[in-house]
């Protein structure tokens, strides 16, 4: 009995893990936003703008990921 | 709901702006490519990329454009968080099915449409770091 054999598409194990990284990205980036609006509610418009551009490079990752999938099967 | 305008809202907009004529050259460029390497099927694969990465990279500035109309409020802080993560999940569940749809036509070269994607993702970084960089927010600005 082989007890590491996996079956299915191994293509959604690699969506998971190209899920995690964006996924704590933007965690770390909307938290870390919340907590300096919090200490300084007049930075807030700065922050929001930085916030947009780190979740539009988290966000890049997830869709590179994704469609990775589509690239090396077709 | 409060009618101030946030500073970030002049930046956001003018990325969105950017983004178009951005994407709109890069799926020029890939049509080109597209009809080279797989004829119609490559040209319309190759429009329908980008205009997913216009679409689906717009919608977060759009969603925190949208998101500071409550700005002032009592409650603005979850309202904005709401809307701007709800958008990202929402944005990618869509994509991930768009993805599956899309993959199994007969009129789909997926390879280039999911390079032109690619290559509209990284122009529209790209273009949203030279805007922010670009930008002056100035500090105490509303939005808070």
């Amino acid at each position: 009995m082989d007890i590491a054999a996996i079956s299915g598409n191994i293509a959604t194990v690699g969506y998971g893990l190209a899920a995690i990284g964006p996924a704590i990205g933007v965690g770390i980036v909307v938290g870390k936003t919340i907590e300096g609006v919090a200490r300084q509610p007049e930075l807030s418009s700065r922050l929001q703008t930085l916030m947009w551009i780190g979740i539009a490079f988290t966000e890049a990752l997830a869709f590179i990921g994704i469609a990775t999938y589509y690239i090396f099967t077709s | 709901m409060s009618h101030d305008t946030p500073a970030i809202t002049g930046v956001l907009k003018r990325a969105l702006l950017w983004d178009a004529i951005i994407t709109g050259g890069i799926a020029v460029v890939a049509v080109v490519l597209g009809a080279i390497f797989s004829g119609g099927i490559g040209v319309v694969s190759a429009l329908i990329g980008a205009v997913i990465a216009l679409v689906f990279l717009g919608i977060t500035a759009a969603s925190i454009i949208f998101a500071n109309r409550y700005a002032g409020g009592e409650l603005f802080a979850g309202i904005f968080f709401a809307i701007v993560l709800g958008g990202w999940l929402l944005k990618f569940l869509v994509f991930i099915l768009l993805a599956v749809v899309l993959k199994g036509q007969p009129w789909i070269d997926p390879l280039v449409l999911f390079l032109s994607l690619i290559a509209a993702v990284i122009g529209s970084l790209v273009v949203d770091v030279a805007v922010v960089i670009r930008s002056r927010i100035p500090i105490g600005a509303s939005g808070s």
